[in-house]
């Protein structure tokens, strides 16, 4: 049965809890050198100022991932920048979409992470492939809490 | 609420009811539904039943809820699965399980 068109079905939501701290979990999104070990090796370019690009190339520097643009900053707590895969032509094709990264502090030394990938609506095919954030996400948990990264995924 | 961090106690009993597996393969198939969609999926319970196995589903972190408006949304969240794939599958994963698998499902067609 095809889905009826639905404006919620364009939103992802991925939820997690990291044992860290609000601002140990923002830096780990937002500093290149920790972004690689949890998202694909890739390398990250940005200043991280509302209207900056966010840059995202393949591990050797030579295919753009991602030309991205930051839409909010506000440290520690909330992150948003476009998204348009440009790793793969299909998607790169499709209408860009939205993620936004929201940091809560918890009790017990707990960081509560909600990834929201939205306005997803005309773009099936990103919204696919996307679903693969649950594997970024629990990579970026085992990097904060054991200092190691997940094997590749097969 | 009881703030559950990291459980996989919670996890597993919330997969262990075949009625909030299927209330979590409704959302993957049409993710964000409000109570009263929920309710239209599954005519045999009551509202009641729906919004208890809701209250399970979200302890256990695999629905999450967000407020857009006057309408609260339930999402899927696969985290909690996938940690629990890595946890206790990934890792146990023998290649000729693999193998053998891919021929159960080559002889009953499935591919």
């Amino acid at each position: 049965m095809t889905p009826a068109p639905h404006a919620a079905t364009a939103t992802q939501v991925y939820q997690l809890y990291i044992r860290a701290s609000q601002e140990e979990v923002w830096d780990a999104i937002t500093n290149p050198a920790i972004v690689a070990k949890f998202f694909h090796s890739a390398q990250v370019e940005s200043t991280y100022e509302v209207g900056c690009k966010l840059r995202t190339l393949s591990p050797d520097g030579s295919d753009i991932w991602g030309d991205n643009t930051i839409l909010e900053c506000d440290p520690p707590r909330r992150l948003v920048h476009t998204w348009r895969s440009l790793y793969d032509q299909e998607q790169a094709a499709e209408p860009e979409s939205r993620v936004t990264w929201e940091i809560e502090a918890q009790p017990g030394g707990f960081a509560k992470l909600t990834l929201v990938h939205d306005r997803l609506d005309a773009s099936p095919k990103t919204a696919a492939s996307v679903r693969g954030w649950s594997y970024i996400l629990s990579n970026l948990k085992t990097v904060m809490e054991t200092g190691e990264a997940l094997p590749p995924i097969r | 609420m009881v703030l559950c961090v990291d459980d996989e106690d919670l996890v597993f009993k919330a997969l262990a009811d075949p009625t909030r597996r299927l209330l979590l393969d409704r959302l993957f198939e049409r993710d964000g539904m409000s109570l009263i969609e929920l309710e239209a999926e599954v005519p045999q319970l009551t509202r009641f039943g729906v919004m208890k196995h809701l209250r399970v589903l979200e302890e256990a972190g695999l629905v999450v809820t967000r407020k857009q408006g006057r309408h609260k949304h339930h999402y899927l969240n696969s985290v909690p699965i996938r940690l629990i794939y890595e946890r206790w599958i990934d890792k146990y994963r023998d290649r000729r399980a693999a193998a053998l698998l891919e021929l159960r499902d080559q002889l009953e067609g499935r591919r």
